[in-house]
C-alpha cells in the first residue's frame, strides 16, 4: 500500500462498529437483511420471512418491499429518510451460468421524485449476500462523508468516517481496492465497491459505479447503476463509498439446493455461446456496441435529439471503429462465469480535457446507449469525444443516457433559438459541437455554468427555460424526450406503437428494459393488432422483471439463441432458454417451480410497483403519457425528411396527400397516432387487469396474493 | 512439451485408461472421474473417439480468475485454490477435454501424467513431443504487466 | 398465387412491403434491398424456413410472402 493510501486509511474516524456470525447462504438466501442508518450510526440485522421470500422473491422485490415499509407517503429524494436498497436476488452470486451476478438498487428518485430500480453488473451484491445479507438498506444522512465496510470475512462492519479520499469514481475505486485489499491481486478481487462522483453532487442524474476486478489488467473496474439519479442520493447521504469484502467464492458459495443440476445446464450455455455467438451477435467480441450500425440501418438511432433516426455519419461510430479500439484481447465478464461477456475497454485512452487532462486512463466500454446518446443524438460522431464523454460520466458518475437525452434536448432548444449563449454561458451549443458538450459535462463535474442546469434533467429545464427565457411550454412539452420525469434511453420509437408504450408504460420511466418491442412490432409486422401489442406489453416486461428479483442480467437470454430456436413455436420467447432459468431457480431453490410460477413471482412485483408510483403521487394513465417527438414528426422538418413514410400512412387513412400541406399532414398524422397510443393503453390496461385509469384492480391484486390492507386502501383511493 | 497423444485406431474402448486416471488422481474406481474420456464409435467401423486434452492452452483466455496456466513443462494447469468453479471452460473447450463432476466444484483435466499410457493394453495412448504452444493472450497481458 | 401477364411480379416482405421481383432473386438480394443487417433472424419463404447457410442461394419465385423475423424481442 502506497504511503498517501497509508495516509487516507488513518484519517478514517470509526463512528459505529458492529460484529456478526456469518452463516452459509442457504438454498440462495441467508434469510436475513442489513439496515444502517447513517443519521444515528445505527447497524441492524433484520429478518427476511418466508412472506417475503414468497411474494416479493428478491432483487428488485426486497428493495421495493423495504423501502415501502421504510418511508413515507410524503417522503422526497433528499429527506433522511428516503433509503438506498441493494440486493442480489436468490440466483444471484452463482457462477456456474453466464449473466448472474447483477445487484438490484432500489430509492426514490431525484428526477421522478417515484421510485427507481436499477439493475448493475460488479461484485457486489454476490459478495454482500456471501457476507451474510440478502439486502442491503442505507436511510439517514451523515454529516460528514462515510465509507461503510462489510467485512464478510471476519464478520465485521463499520461505519467510518473519510475525509481525504477523492470522489471521482476511476480514482476513488482503485484507492480502496488497495486499502481493503492489499497488495496481492487475487485478494483485490475479494473487494468490491460502490462509488459515485463529482458529477452526481451536482446534477439529478448521478449514477453509482460498482466494481469488479480485472486479474488481466490488475485493474479495478466498474458497472453503472445509471437511471434515475440514484448516484445523486448517495452523495446526498454523504456516503463517498460502500466496500465488502469476501474472500471464499466457490461454485457452491450460493448453497444451491442442487449443484450437479446448475452445473449441467451451465455447461450447456457456456457451450451454446462457444459455438454461436460469434456468428450472432459476436458480444464476447464486441459488446452492445455493435448496435450502433445496425441501428442507423433501421432507422432507429436517435439523431438530434430524436429528430431523426439515423445519420449518413453513424458509420463513423459503428462496430468497426469500437473493434479497432477495444484492446483486451480476450472478452470479460463482470461477474464470474460470464461467459456472455459484453465488457469491453479501450486501454492507455489520453484524456484531452478536464481535470484528468494527460493522464492515461482505461474506458470502460462504449455501451450502444452511450455511443448513441453522447455521440449520435448530440450530432456528434467522433470516436474520440465518445471515448472522453464515456470515461468522464464515469468518474463524475453521470448516467450517459440522462445526460445524453439532456444535452441534446439543450441543443435543440439554442438551434431553435428557446436559449442564447446568454443563457449557456457562451457555449455555443449546436448539434455536433463536441467542445461544447464536454464543457458542458465538466460543469457538471465542477458544479457551475449551464451544466448544472442542463444537470436538473430535461423535465426541470423546460420548467426553467419557460420561466426564465419565456419558452412555449408546449413545443418543449413536444420534444423534450422525458417521461414521469425520466429521460428517454437511445432508441427511436417514432415508428412503432408498441414501442411508445413500452417506453411510456414502463414502472420508472422510459427506459428500454421493460420492453423493446421495435423489431417484433414495426420490422417484423408480428403484432398488427392492439390485442398482440396488449399481449406483448404485458408478457415481456413479466417475464423481464423476473431478472431483476432474481439478480440477473437479461442477455443470455435472447442475445445468443440455440440453433433450433427459429423451429420452436414462440421464437421471441427463446423457449429453451426460459426452460433454462426454471432450472437454475428450481436448482438454487429446491422448489420446483415452471415457467408460469416465474411469471407469477413477477407479476405481483411488478403490480406492487405499480402501486408504489400511486403511493408516492404518479401510476396513473396521465403519468404513462409520452411527448409527441416519441410518436412522430414534430415539425415540418422531420415529417419531409421521411414524407413517403408519413405520406403513405396518411394515404392508406383515407387522406388526399396531394391537396394537403405538410403543417396539415403533420397535424393530421399526429392527431391519428395519439389516439392509436390512447386505444393501446386501454388495451394495455385490460390486460393487465387494471382501470382505465391504469389502477391495478382490488381483484388483480388478490389473484397475486398482494393485497396487503395498505396496498388495497391505496388502490381504491385511486379507484381500483 | 509433453502432451498424451492417441491412435483411436488402436483403441478397443476397455476403459482401463479411464480406471487408471480416477484412481491416480481421485482414488476411487469410477470413470465419470477421469480426466481421459473414451466414446464407442458413432458409426460401426468407426474407431472409438478418446478425448483427452492436448494442452492448447484455449480455456486459459476464458478462465475469470486466471486460475488455468502453462506450466514450465508446457501443461495446462487448473490452480485449484483460484477456482470459481464457473466451468466456462468446459462449454469452451474445442476438444470438450475439460471435465466435471458433481461431486466437486472444480474442473478437471488431463495433465500428460503418462499413468493411462502405461495400462493401455493395445499402445492406443502415449506421451507424444510438440512444439511449444503459442503464448495466449493472458500471457501477454501479465508479461506486460510485469515489466 | 400467379404472376399476371403484362404486370410486373412482385413479393411481400414481413406482410407490408412490397418489393419488385426480380430475375434470379434469392434471399441474400431481399435481405439487402430490405437493408436488413442484423445477424439474429429467421427467414421465411412460402413458410418454409431457410437455413443461414442457403441465404446466398435460395431462390425467392416471384409473388413469394418472405417472413424476415428479427429476433430480439422485448428488450
Amino acid at each position: 500500500m502506497s504511503h498517501h493510501i497509508e495516509e487516507m486509511k488513518a484519517a478514517h474516524r470509526l463512528l459505529a462498529e458492529f460484529t456478526y456470525e456469518r452463516y452459509p447462504v442457504q438454498r440462495g438466501y441467508t434469510n436475513r437483511t442489513l439496515y444502517i442508518n447513517l443519521s444515528d450510526s445505527t447497524i441492524a440485522s433484520k429478518p427476511v420471512s418466508e412472506e417475503m421470500k414468497e411474494k416479493f422473491t428478491g432483487g428488485k422485490g426486497f428493495g421495493l418491499w423495504l423501502l415501502w415499509h421504510g418511508i413515507r407517503d410524503t417522503t422526497k429524494w433528499n429527506d433522511p429518510e428516503n433509503e438506498i436498497i441493494i440486493s442480489a436476488g436468490p440466483i444471484g452470486g452463482i457462477t456456474t451460468y453466464p449473466g448472474t451476478g447483477k445487484s438490484l438498487v432500489v430509492s426514490l428518485s431525484p428526477l421522478t421524485d417515484s421510485v427507481m430500480d436499477c439493475n448493475v453488473g460488479g461484485y457486489f451484491g454476490p459478495y454482500l449476500k456471501f457476507a451474510g445479507w440478502d439486502a442491503l438498506e442505507i436511510q439517514g444522512k451523515a454529516e460528514k462523508d462515510v465509507i461503510i465496510f462489510i467485512d464478510g470475512d471476519t464478520g465485521r462492519i463499520t461505519i467510518e468516517e473519510a475525509p481525504l479520499e477523492p470522489v471521482d469514481t476511476h480514482l476513488l475505486t482503485d484507492i480502496l481496492v488497495q486499502m481493503y485489499g492489499g497488495d496481492d491481486h487475487h485478494a483485490r478481487r475479494a473487494i468490491s465497491t460502490v462509488t459515485a462522483g463529482s458529477g452526481a453532487e451536482h446534477t439529478r442524474f448521478g449514477c453509482l459505479n460498482f466494481s469488479w476486478y480485472d486479474l488481466r489488467r490488475r485493474a479495478a473496474r466498474v458497472k453503472q447503476a445509471g437511471r434515475g439519479g440514484i448516484g445523486t442520493v448517495f452523495r446526498d447521504k454523504r456516503i463517498k463509498a460502500l466496500v465488502v469484502k469476501f474472500s471464499d467464492l466457490k461454485a457452491d458459495s450460493n448453497g444451491p439446493a442442487d449443484l450437479a443440476r446448475l452445473q449441467r445446464v451451465g455447461t450447456k450455455m457456456h457451450k451454446e455461446i462457444h459455438d454461436y455467438d460469434d456468428q450472432q451477435c459476436g458480444m464476447r467480441r464486441h459488446g452492445t456496441a455493435y448496435l450502433v450500425g445496425i441501428m442507423n440501418d433501421y432507422d432507429l438511432l436517435p439523431v438530434h435529439n430524436f429528430r431523426y433516426g439515423s445519420h449518413p455519419d453513424g458509420h463513423k461510430i459503428d462496430v468497426r471503429v469500437w473493434d479497432a479500439r477495444f484492446t483486451q484481447g480476450v472478452p470479460d465478464g463482470c461477474w464470474y462465469g460470464c461467459t456472455l461477456s459484453c465488457s469491453h475497454a479501450v486501454d492507455g485512452f489520453t484524456l484531452r480535457t478536464g481535470p484528468y487532462k494527460g493522464q492515461k486512463v482505461i474506458v470502460d466500454g462504449p455501451e450502444y446507449e452511450n455511443a448513441a446518446g453522447l455521440g449520435a443524438n448530440c450530432g456528434i460522431f467522433d470516436p474520440d469525444y465518445i471515448l472522453e464523454a464515456n470515461f468522464y460520466c464515469d468518474t463524475y458518475a453521470l448516467d450517459t443516457i440522462s445526460i445524453g437525452t439532456s444535452i441534446a434536448f439543450a441543443m435543440e432548444c439554442y438551434e431553435m433559438g428557446i436559449i442564447d449563449k446568454r443563457a449557456t454561458g457562451g457555449l455555443d451549443l449546436r448539434f455536433g459541437n463536441a467542445e461544447a458538450a464536454i464543457e458542458v459535462i465538466h460543469q457538471m463535474g465542477r458544479g457551475e455554468g449551464f451544466g448544472t442546469i442542463i444537470g436538473q434533467g430535461v423535465r426541470r429545464m423546460k420548467k426553467i427555460f419557460v420561466e426564465q427565457y419565456g419558452a412555449d411550454p408546449k413545443i418543449l412539452q413536444d420534444i423534450g424526450m422525458e417521461a414521469k420525469g425520466l429521460e428517454f434511453s437511445q432508441y427511436m420509437p417514432k415508428e412503432s406503437l408498441a414501442q411508445q408504450a413500452g417506453y411510456g408504460m414502463a414502472s420508472k420511466g422510459p427506459q428500454h428494459d421493460e420492453a423493446w418491442l421495435i423489431f417484433m412490432d414495426m420490422v417484423n409486422n408480428q403484432i398488427p393488432t392492439m390485442e398482440d401489442k396488449a399481449e406483448a406489453l404485458h408478457y415481456f416486461p413479466i417475464w423481464r422483471t423476473w431478472f431483476g428479483l432474481c439478480g440477473l442480467c437479461k442477455l443470455p437470454w435472447n442475445d445468443i439463441v440455440p440453433p433450433d430456436n427459429a423451429l420452436t413455436d414462440e421464437p421471441t420467447k427463446i423457449p429453451e432458454h426460459v426452460r433454462n432459468y426454471v432450472e437454475i431457480f428450481s436448482a438454487v431453490t429446491g422448489r420446483q417451480v415452471t415457467s408460469e410460477d416465474l411469471l407469477l413471482m413477477s407479476e405481483r412485483v411488478y403490480n406492487f410497483q405499480r402501486v408504489f408510483n400511486l403511493r408516492m403521487g404518479f401510476g396513473t394513465r396521465e403519468h404513462d403519457k409520452i411527448p409527441y417527438r416519441a410518436q412522430g414528426p414534430v415539425t415540418v422538418e422531420e415529417y419531409e425528411s421521411r414524407a413517403e413514410r408519413y405520406d403513405k400512412q396518411l394515404k392508406a387513412l383515407g387522406y388526399d396527400v396531394e391537396k394537403m400541406s405538410t403543417p396539415e399532414k403533420v397535424a393530421a398524422l399526429r392527431a391519428y397516432r395519439e389516439k392509436q397510443y390512447e386505444e393501446l393503453m386501454d388495451a394495455v390496461y385490460a390486460r393487465r387487469g387494471w382501470t382505465r385509469n391504469g389502477v391495478p384492480k382490488v381483484e388483480t391484486l388478490q389473484r397475486l396474493g398482494i393485497d396487503y390492507p395498505d396496498v388495497v386502501e391505496i388502490v381504491r383511493r385511486a379507484g381500483g | 512439451m509433453k502432451i498424451l497423444a492417441t491412435r483411436p485406431e488402436r483403441c478397443t474402448g476397455c476403459g482401463a485408461c479411464e480406471i487408471e486416471c480416477a484412481r491416480t488422481w481421485f482414488k476411487v474406481d469410477d470413470k465419470e472421474k477421469s480426466r481421459i474420456r473414451i466414446f464407442p464409435p458413432a458409426k460401426e467401423g468407426q474407431p472409438f473417439r478418446i478425448v483427452v486434452c492436448n494442452q492448447n492452452g484455449a480455456c486459459i483466455d476464458v478462465c475469470p480468475t486466471v486460475a488455468l496456466k502453462r506450466a514450465k513443462n508446457g501443461v495446462v494447469q487448473l490452480n485449484k485454490s483460484l477456482c470459481v468453479g464457473c466451468l466456462s471452460c468446459v462449454g469452451f473447450c474445442p476438444n470438450q477435454a475439460m471435465f466435471y463432476h458433481p461431486d466437486y466444484t472444480e474442473p478437471f483435466k488431463c495433465v500428460a501424467c503418462g499413468k493411462c499410457v502405461e495400462v493401455c493394453p493395445e499402445d492406443a495412448l502415449y506421451i507424444a513431443e510438440v512444439a511449444e504452444a503459442p503464448a495466449s493472450v493472458t500471457d501477454t497481458w501479465l508479461q506486460k504487466e510485469a515489466i | 398465387m400467379t404472376v399476371v401477364a403484362g404486370q410486373s411480379p412482385t413479393i411481400v416482405v414481413n406482410g407490408t412491403r412490397e418489393l419488385p421481383w426480380t430475375q434470379g432473386m434469392t434471399v441474400r438480394d431481399v435481405l439487402r434491398l430490405c437493408n436488413f443487417t442484423y445477424s439474429l433472424i429467421i427467414v421465411t419463404v412460402n413458410g418454409r424456413i431457410v437455413p443461414k447457410e442457403e441465404f446466398d442461394t435460395f431462390p425467392v419465385p416471384p409473388e413469394a410472402e418472405v417472413r424476415v423475423i428479427h429476433l430480439i424481442a422485448g428488450g
